[in-house]
């Protein structure tokens, strides 16, 4: 039984896929509608994952020693849970959203191959199987951002497109080059009886997460791949591949790394420079989608911040921080999109006074804005709040001083991080949407932000989930907290 | 010395092939030129069936290990013997036999211009195959040598076999040099090695070369040297691969095709066979140099891949820095023996890499038909207009890359970089960085395949059976591989027991 649950939730999205990919030859329609119905039922299956642990162990490459080895546990199945729904929500947006290039069931079949990979990497606990499925979803994603992205800059979406496919597999390479030297020390692939790897292997792993999650200075490949994938590929890059970073982190590199090592430091300066970072950028930012892009590399900071603690708080926080990130900036990219669909740009000197023009679309992007900066209630505020408490009573063997200086500064971006965001909302949503004083410019930006269809019901149905946990996460943030503090112990030194 | 015992069952793959050579030269002689398609094809044909019965022979010893042409010395010690046919020989035996059986295929498309003779064409693959064949068997330096010869000989007069081709004569004449040239230095290798330690066959230079000293040891050293840069020539590692996209371009598919698997692995078997069975006291000294050289094919070949516009000039440029990564594990060896894992991380990778890059030429071969210059253009809308091809391709492609859901290519670099991590780390990290940068072209090409074409009803391709039989063959290996690496990995891993 739990053989074939573990496996099937692998191996559904794949099916589906195909299935999509066959259906949608005949009519583009039909072939959405399954994908929904498949990722409906995908969703509805990966539910009792919360109920209890399992585990499947199988030889897949003998001469490799590599394992076939899924486990469910609580640092896993929020992550899934979290998988499951983002998909079924962008699943239900591609029903009535329709990409200009066409080829609405190809990009449906991509999205469930993602799913595939990505579930599959939140499972693996076999470090040769996580990095495959890791790699699942690259090419994929690749041609989600290659083929539907910005159609106005094709030039702009394959550089990005291509950056994004070079920086990932660069850091997967050297991610699998450490996973080879931990084995070759240790004599198992299983991270779970892996106890402690050589410094080059904790770095070379580290490095390669580090790109994936991402964390200051190699995100640069992530602004241009959000702000060039087409809405739902920014949903589903922001929201589930991030995460495989951070999962990798918690579940790969924590086993690896001595705590009384510099690396754990490091790593955490480095998060926290991510974190003042990130917010400079955003302010600095007139792109709507860029903007939102940016304020992702903060939120991967706290999150690593967090992890690199080294206490359970931290791995607490962390898991709570990446399912908010999820559904939060999910939610971000997806009103970002219905603007740029009902305006045609993004460009946050072109649009204002949106209360007035789409408020329900208005409100939706403001709560989620309000979420993202960490207002007490929402879901982003545990995470934040917890990685900064985390960081300040951090593990003993590592240096005090210099994580409390940290968690300052890591403080401090929070408020940079309201800053950004009130700021965007005071020139985005705010002012008055009629032609105010006599300029021709004020006249022609003004005749942009006339009134226009707010929200469908197929984009509330989309979007309710996300909005909906949100609150719930908000309000209870036990639910999650206290699966992952069992799923832990043991596992830090 | 009692005269010598020949047991025909080991020498039969190569015998036959050798037969079927002869028979396709005869046939030819005596049919005259060929009137219809079908008889244009007979020579194929013949040559596709030696192949296959020569494959059913040598599937029969995989458990039975075989050894002849032996010199029993009674005073001086051990058995020599100069032909075994063991696990190793066997899995180089199926790489060699399906790379002849595919280019045999692709050969029937790549001539159908009718400037190239088709009987004389697969005479010469025969016999370079049976040099392949008879390689992978050798234990002495004498008939490594001449067995690399007899692999490279026909090679050359099949690349510039086609008739008034400048190009394809020039580029015949550069890979002769070349060739030549290395031939020249090994054998000066050699010659100093067989001095330095008065044998030929690989265990008895192994068992001295541990117990040289003083000068004799300096002669040793030089001549491993220069048996290897004689070695890493016919690989094309770099410095040494300025011949290869030339000669690959200039040369018909089907011929680059063969050069590339066939050819090449002749190459990496001889360096393996030498490196492990009669060198392997000198590790120390062996191991940097193919270690360097192995960074440098992989990122030469990938820098250079970047710019080209040309599908087989890329492929080209792809297969020098495929052998870098065949290369790594070699360059990871350290102790004074070389390791099982070695061996087999490096026969694994071959072994994928021939098959997927038969993959790719195949369809190569298949636009070729219709667009003989071979631009990456030419395959806008291969997965819409031939999906069998198309498909095909992408998934060769993907393979090269080593990416999902290639599974194939993905473990066979892990593979690689599980012998590499550890002891060469650098090298290993070097392995990976190039992973990356060999991404950004084999994506490009990928992407034309996808672009849908301007004109859809250009895009239909009259698929000759044969071609398709090579399409399917090689495609149908690599997804089977995907889901079960264990099929290929697990057998090529055991090859030293």
């Amino acid at each position: 039984m739990n053989h074939a649950y573990l496996d099937a939730l692998v191996a559904a999205p794949f099916a589906t896929a195909l299935l999509v990919m066959l259906v949608g030859r005949r009519s583009e329609g039909a072939g959405v509608g399954l994908a929904v119905l498949g990722s409906l039922v995908i969703f509805g299956w990966s539910i009792p994952a919360v109920l209890e642990d399992r585990a499947v162990d199988a030889v897949w490459i003998e001469s490799l020693d590599v394992h076939w080895h899924l486990l469910l546990d609580g640092i896993s199945a929020p992550l899934l849970l979290l998988t499951t729904l983002v998909t079924l929500c962008c699943q239900i947006a591609l029903v009535r959203h329709a990409p200009d290039c066409g080829g609405r069931a190809s990009l449906a079949a991509l999205l469930m191959l993602i799913e595939s990979g990505v579930i599959g990497a939140f499972l693996a606990v076999d470090m040769v199987l996580f990095f495959l499925f890791f790699e699942v979803a690259l090419i994929p994603m690749w041609f989600v951002i290659n083929a539907w992205g910005d159609q106005h800059d094709p030039i702009g979406r394959r550089r990005a497109a291509t950056r994004f496919l070079v920086f990932t597999v660069l850091g997967s390479a050297l991610m699998i080059v450490g996973f080879l030297i931990v084995k070759a020390d240790s004599g198992t692939f299983d991270i779970t009886q892996v106890s402690s790897a050589s410094t080059v292997a904790a770095v070379l792993v580290g490095i390669g997460l580090a790109v994936k999650t991402p964390l200051w200075p190699v995100h640069i490949w992530l602004p241009d791949a959000h702000a060039k994938a087409p809405t739902v590929g920014s949903v589903i890059l922001a929201a589930l591949l991030l995460k495989l970073g951070t999962y990798g982190f918690i579940r790969f590199w924590l086993p690896l790394v001595d705590p009384a090592d510099d690396i754990l430091p490091v790593f955490a300066g480095l998060a926290v420079v991510g974190i003042v970072y990130g917010a400079l950028a955003c302010l600095a930012q007139t792109d709507l989608k860029r903007l939102i892009a940016y304020s992702s590399v903060g939120h991967m900071g706290f999150v690593v911040l967090a992890i690199t603690s080294y206490t359970t708080i931290g791995v607490q926080a962390a898991v709570y921080a990446s399912v908010a990130h999820g559904l939060i900036t999910g939610l971000l990219f997806f009103a970002a999109g219905a603007i740029k669909d009902r305006y045609g740009t993004g460009d946050l000197a072109e649009l204002k006074a949106l209360y007035g023009a789409v408020p329900r679309l208005a409100g939706v992007l403001a709560f989620a804005a309000m979420a993202s900066l960490g207002l007490p209630g929402l879901a982003g505020f545990w995470g934040e709040m917890l990685a900064i408490r985390s960081a300040l009573f951090a593990h003993d063997a590592l240096p005090h001083d210099t994580f409390v200086v940290l968690s300052v500064i890591a403080a401090l971006g929070v408020i940079l991080t309201s800053a950004y965001f009130l700021v965007m909302m005071r020139t985005l949503l705010q002012g008055e949407p009629g032609p105010r004083g006599s300029s021709r410019d004020a006249s022609e930006a003004s005749q942009r932000v006339e009134t226009k269809a707010d929200l469908h019901w197929l984009e509330w149905a989309a979007w309710s989930p996300l909005l909906v946990l949100t609150v719930v996460l908000g309000v209870a943030p036990g639910l999650l907290l206290d699966p992952v503090a069992t799923a832990m112990t043991g596992v830090l030194r | 010395m009692k005269p010598q015992d020949i047991d025909w069952l080991a020498v039969y793959p190569p015998l036959m092939l050798a037969v079927a050579a002869l028979v396709v030269l005869l046939v030819d002689a005596f049919a005259g030129p060929a009137r219809t398609r079908r008889e244009a094809h007979a020579p194929a044909i013949l040559a596709f069936a030696g192949v296959i019965a020569a494959g059913v022979v040598a599937a029969q010893m995989w458990d039975n290990e075989r050894a002849t042409f032996c010199i029993e010395r009674a005073l001086e010690g051990p058995t020599g013997c100069s032909f075994v046919v063991d696990r190793f020989t066997l899995v180089f035996w199926g790489i060699v036999l399906f790379g002849t059986a595919v280019v045999a295929l692709l050969g029937t498309v790549a001539l159908a211009d009718g400037r190239t003779p088709p009987g004389e064409w697969n005479f010469l693959l025969l016999s370079s195959a049976t040099g392949a064949l008879v390689l992978a068997a050798s234990r002495d330096l004498v008939t490594l040598l001449v067995a690399l010869e007899v692999v490279s000989l026909p090679a050359f007069a099949m690349a510039g076999l086609r008739h008034g081709d400048r190009k394809a004569a020039e580029a015949a004449l550069k890979f002769f040099l070349v060739s030549v040239t290395s031939t020249a230095v090994m054998l000066m290798g050699i010659s100093l090695v067989y001095g330095a330690t008065g044998s030929v066959f690989f265990d008895q230079i192994n068992a001295s070369l541990s117990t040289v000293s003083g000068d004799l040891r300096t002669v040793a050293v030089a001549g491993t040297l220069l048996t290897i840069v004689g070695l890493a020539f016919k690989v094309a590692a770099v410095p040494f691969h300025m011949w290869v996209p030339d000669t690959y371009v200039g040369a018909p598919v089907a011929v680059a095709a063969y050069l590339s698997v066939v050819s090449k692995a002749a190459g990496f078997v001889g360096l393996m066979l030498v490196l492990t069975y009669a060198l392997p006291s000198f590790t120390e000294q062996w191991s940097p140099v193919v270690a360097v050289l192995a960074a440098l094919t992989m990122t030469v070949g990938n820098v250079l891949a970047l710019r080209q516009t040309h599908a087989v000039r890329l492929l080209a440029w792809s297969s020098v820095a495929q052998a870098g990564y065949i290369l790594v594990p070699f360059g990871a060896v350290s102790g004074s023996e070389v390791g099982k894992e070695v061996l087999g991380a490096s026969i694994g990778y071959l072994a994928i890499y021939a098959v997927v890059n038969l993959g790719a030429f195949s369809v190569a071969a298949l636009v070729g038909t219709r667009h003989p210059t071979q631009q990456l253009d030419d395959y806008r809308g291969l997965v819409r207009g031939e999906p069998g091809a198309g498909w095909a391709l992408a998934f060769a492609l993907v393979a090269l890359a080593g990416l999902p859901p290639a599974v194939v290519g993905l473990v066979a670099k892990v593979v690689v970089l599980d012998v590499a991590a550890g002891p060469a780390t650098w090298l290993a990290v070097v392995m990976a960085v190039n992973v990356a940068i060999g991404l950004v072209y084999y994506a490009r090409w990928l992407f034309v395949l996808f672009t849908p074409a301007d004109d859809e009803h250009a895009s239909r391709y009259d698929v000759p059976n044969a071609v398709a039989l090579a399409i399917g063959a090689t495609f149908t290996a690599a997804l089977i591989f995907s889901v079960f690496p264990g099929w290929i990995l697990d057998n090529a891993v055991s090859v030293l027991g």
